[in-house]
């Protein structure tokens, strides 16, 4: 069965366009202009994944309400925001709301299909049982790549896939420094130095929430980061 | 030229007030002048005319002789108001003329006559120190010694010739030669001339009484020199010449009086000029008081000028002066003099005495030409004073008035020039806006100009990140069907375009990235959190990071040997540090040395990044930390919006401390220094 789609986009050439990326990888894709179209459709039939705009036509952060309303339809369905807003509290407020990745406008089309494969993947891979094969554990980090889930100390450390994939790239080669651009390709994003750094001390927040006294991520002035043990 | 020394300019121009006053002064002086001038002609007019009538009183029985001529021997007498000593001083005849000189021949000798009611008086002053006494045996024309001839014409018409000598000085009598009975000539004593011979150390005067009775209208005076044989004086009466004594008329200074007023002095003259009389006094009131200095130099300043004018002459036996003249030449006329020696001013009118067709003399009046103008100088100078005053108030006023004024527009001007900061911020408060006045309305309208020149640099401030978040959804549009035509298959022949496409999109994307950087880079500065955490540690990190990323450049780092701790955001201060290193490279030499130095001053520490590039232009060193603001020599692909050394700024001032760039004291290259405070 094709995994479908749904697209919040408001402005038309942008919908036609991801709309027929993700078409050609073989999803079925439903776009939607507004909320409130959108919406009537969601509680009719819920979509596997789901793309959003924060601002929708009139309503400026419509996307935040539709996440919201959508995430109370469904605890478990992937929402990635795609926007042309690049500030950090649209970034924070975005994945706060339980999306699962937060992504600017600036992404191209494969990174996007990417993502999309890596969240379905994700889907399935949580559905099938435990494989500890695929399980990397750094002292008290466990990382699952197939269910691209971390945990610390056993507790559940939750992760976009951004970030999620950041801490891959680091915590593999645990004190190799890993400069912004690594970073930057083992994310499938295209962002700025100050985005990475944002990203970074997010997941720190993160992980000190979880242990308070952790800081295996260090920042290597004038590098980048590295995975301490 | 300041406000101040305007307005103080202006006030001056009210010193025309007293100006004026002077112009009008003169020309009321000069028509006063005519009008006293014309009533005192009239007055002259009429006291002529008055006299003419009574000539006989006037002039008594003077005939027409030869014009009086003293060189001749003719003798003004003088009227003499009391009846003087015979002591052989002149002093009691109370006189204001030296007696006249005689003619000499090896004798000095002076004469001068006067009379009384009953007596004719002679006062002859001899130069001649030895005293030549007279024998006691007299004998005239054989005996040498000092004496006085007098030859009188009675009144008779006979001649009569006395002489005065004695053996001692003192009171003495006339001597006569007479023919005695026994045919023998000697000197006989006239009892009824008698005189007082005075011997002084330069000579000795005689003072001789002779009655009217005796005295005729001729009388020849001569001295002889016993010793010497010299002589002065006239020996005219062998030929009847000269000699004449011209009197004043008796009783005329009583008819005089009754013409005249106080104030003005009225004197008749013969056609010689002669005084035949006067009356009247030229001081109205003697208690008057004296000018002030103050005044005289007022009147100097107002009255016209009077040093043209004749000086009067002083002389007691006859008047002098244009008005004179021409009065005796049969007309009337009048004329201003200078009183001597006071120098005020005084009026003269003249009128010809008029008898048939013949002049007989003149009526001379003066008066002082101050008395008029008096009230006038000091109600003029009254007003002088005043205007004064106004002038010198209106100047204060005025100097103060501009002084407040340009205090404050100063103040304004101050304002003005520090509204906007080395910085780019914006001061909105302006001194002065709160007055009413004009320049309190220049202080709003000052104000409302900064508002909206601070409305439109903060939105020349957000304009970029407004442009890169409006032109971020075509761009996509535009990257995203790219995306697409790629995906669904390019003909080799058009993969050209869209590789040249796309690089077209990633160098938009990399201008809209810049432009939002510095609005991104505000955002993110709000939400940091500061930690304490060590500088020198943090260089030491972030240059060998650079020191790999930039090859070709050298990086020397100096910092002070133990850690320097400040409390902030390392991230900031890394991005801080990229963005002057990045600038640094951007302008250094080829192989470019760049020096980063930390110090740790009294207050904070002070982080320097030199380069060896060229120096920066001085009128761009205080902007170079302005958003957008951009000052490249060099030509490069990469795009540059100025933001870099604008995010420096922010992140500097995020940390309390502040950003300057200077050129390097030596001259190679731009020094970017950053103060960040100590914890």
């Amino acid at each position: 069965m094709r995994k479908q789609i749904a697209i919040v986009e408001d402005e038309a050439a942008l919908r036609e366009n991801y709309s027929a990326a993700l078409a050609r990888h073989g999803y079925q894709v439903k776009t939607y202009a507004n909320r409130k179209g959108a919406m009537q459709a969601f509680e009719v039939h819920l979509p596997d994944l789901a793309i959003i705009d924060i601002s929708l036509e009139d309503e400026a952060e419509g996307g935040f309400d539709l996440c919201r309303d959508l995430r109370a339809l469904s605890a478990e369905l992937p929402i990635i925001f795609l926007t042309a807003r690049d500030s950090e509290l649209d970034a924070v407020s975005g994945l706060r709301l339980g999306a699962d990745d937060f992504l600017t406008k600036d992404v191209s089309l494969p990174h996007l299909a990417a993502r999309v494969a890596a969240l379905f993947r994700r889907i399935d891979a949580l559905r099938r049982p435990d494989n500890a094969a695929q399980i990397v554990r750094r002292g008290a980090l466990s990382i699952d790549g197939e269910k691209m889930q971390t945990a610390w100390n056993g507790v559940p450390v939750m992760l976009s896939l951004t970030e999620f994939w950041i801490v891959h790239a680091l915590a593999r080669n645990p004190g190799h420094v890993k400069n912004r651009q690594q970073l930057m390709d083992a994310a499938n994003v295209v962002l700025d130095d100050n985005t990475i750094t944002s990203h970074v001390k997010r997941v720190r927040r993160k992980f000190q929430q979880i242990d308070a006294a952790f800081d295996a991520i260090q920042t290597v002035y004038g590098m980048g980061y590295r995975w301490v043990e | 030229m300041s406000i101040r020394f305007q307005l103080l300019v202006i006030a001056l121009t009210t010193l025309v007030l007293p100006w004026a006053g002077c112009q009008y002064a003169r020309e009321l002086e000069s028509t006063l002048r005519v009008s006293q001038e014309n009533s005192l002609q009239a007055a002259a007019d009429t006291i002529a005319n008055a006299l003419s009538a009574q000539s006989q009183r006037v002039f008594g029985d003077i005939g027409d002789g030869p014009p009086f001529d003293p060189t001749q021997g003719d003798l003004y007498v003088f009227p003499l108001h009391n009846q003087p000593l015979l002591d052989g001083y002149r002093e009691d005849w109370d006189l204001a003329m030296e007696p006249r000189t005689m003619p000499a021949d090896g004798l000095g000798a002076r004469l001068q006559a006067g009379f009384t009611e009953r007596y004719l008086f002679v006062y002859v002053e001899v130069d001649d120190p030895e005293f030549d006494p007279e024998p006691s045996d007299v004998h005239p024309q054989q005996d040498r010694f000092d004496r006085v001839d007098l030859t009188l014409q009675r009144p008779d018409g006979a001649l009569e010739s006395y002489f005065f000598a004695t053996s001692a000085p003192g009171l003495i009598q006339a001597q006569s030669m007479v023919k005695s009975d026994d045919g023998v000539d000697h000197a006989a004593s006239e009892p009824r001339i008698q005189a007082f011979w005075l011997q002084t150390a330069h000579g000795y005067h005689l003072e001789a009484r002779v009655p009217r009775s005796l005295a005729g209208s001729r009388l020849w005076m001569e001295a002889s020199d016993g010793a010497s044989g010299g002589k002065a004086g006239f020996m005219g009466a062998d030929s009847l010449r000269g000699g004449r004594l011209f009197l004043a008329t008796p009783g005329l200074n009583e008819l005089l009086a009754t013409f005249i007023g106080p104030g003005t002095r009225a004197t008749v003259i013969d056609t010689n000029a002669l005084k035949l009389g006067f009356a009247g006094s030229l001081t109205l009131n003697n208690d008057e008081e004296p000018r002030g200095a103050g005044g005289s130099w007022y009147r100097r300043f107002m009255a016209g000028d009077t040093s043209h004018w004749p000086l009067q002459v002083l002389a007691a036996d006859h008047l002098e002066g244009k008005s004179v003249r021409g009065a005796l030449a049969g007309h009337a006329s009048a004329e201003w003099l200078r009183a001597n020696p006071s120098q005020a001013s005084l009026l003269s009118a003249a009128a010809p005495i008029m008898v048939g067709d013949q002049t007989r003399g003149a009526v001379v009046l003066e008066q002082p030409g101050d008395q008029l103008l008096e009230l006038r100088d000091r109600a003029l100078t009254h007003l002088f004073n005043l205007t004064l005053l106004a002038t010198a108030l209106a100047g204060a006023i005025a100097f103060g008035v501009a002084t407040w004024i340009s205090l404050r527009i100063g103040r304004l001007r101050l304002a003005a020039d520090a509204a906007v900061t080395t910085d780019g911020k914006i001061r909105l408060d302006m001194p002065e806006s709160d007055h009413a006045d004009e320049i309190g309305g220049l202080a709003r309208g000052f104000e409302r100009l900064l508002a909206r020149l601070n409305e439109h640099t903060q939105y020349l401030r957000t304009l970029g990140g407004k442009l890169s978040h409006e032109l971020r959804t075509p761009l996509t549009i535009v990257r995203s069907s790219l995306d697409n035509l790629e995906s669904e298959g390019v003909r080799a022949d058009q993969r050209g375009y869209v590789t040249r496409a796309r690089e077209g999109v990633l160098r938009l994307q990399s201008i809209l990235s810049a432009l939002g950087a510095a609005s991104r880079v505000e955002e993110s500065i709000k939400q940091t959190e500061r930690v304490n955490f060590d500088l020198n540690d943090l260089l030491h990190s972030a240059v060998a990071g650079y020191r790999d990323a930039f090859r070709a450049a050298r990086i020397e780092l100096d910092t002070p040997s133990d850690a320097c701790f400040m409390h902030g955001a390392p991230d900031l201060i890394v991005q801080m540090l990229d963005k002057l290193i990045e600038n640094a490279v951007d302008f250094c030499s080829a192989s470019g040395a760049i020096t980063v130095r930390l110090t740790r001053a009294e207050s904070n520490y002070e982080l320097a990044v030199s380069n060896d590039g060229p120096p920066i232009p001085l009128e761009m060193l205080s902007r170079l930390f302005e958003s957008l603001f951009e000052h490249r020599q060099g030509v490069d692909d990469k795009p540059h919006f100025g933001l870099g050394l604008y995010i420096v700024r922010l992140i500097a001032e995020f940390h309390g401390g502040r950003a300057v760039a200077a050129n390097r004291s030596d001259g190679g290259g731009a020094l970017f220094t950053v103060f960040l405070p100590l914890i």
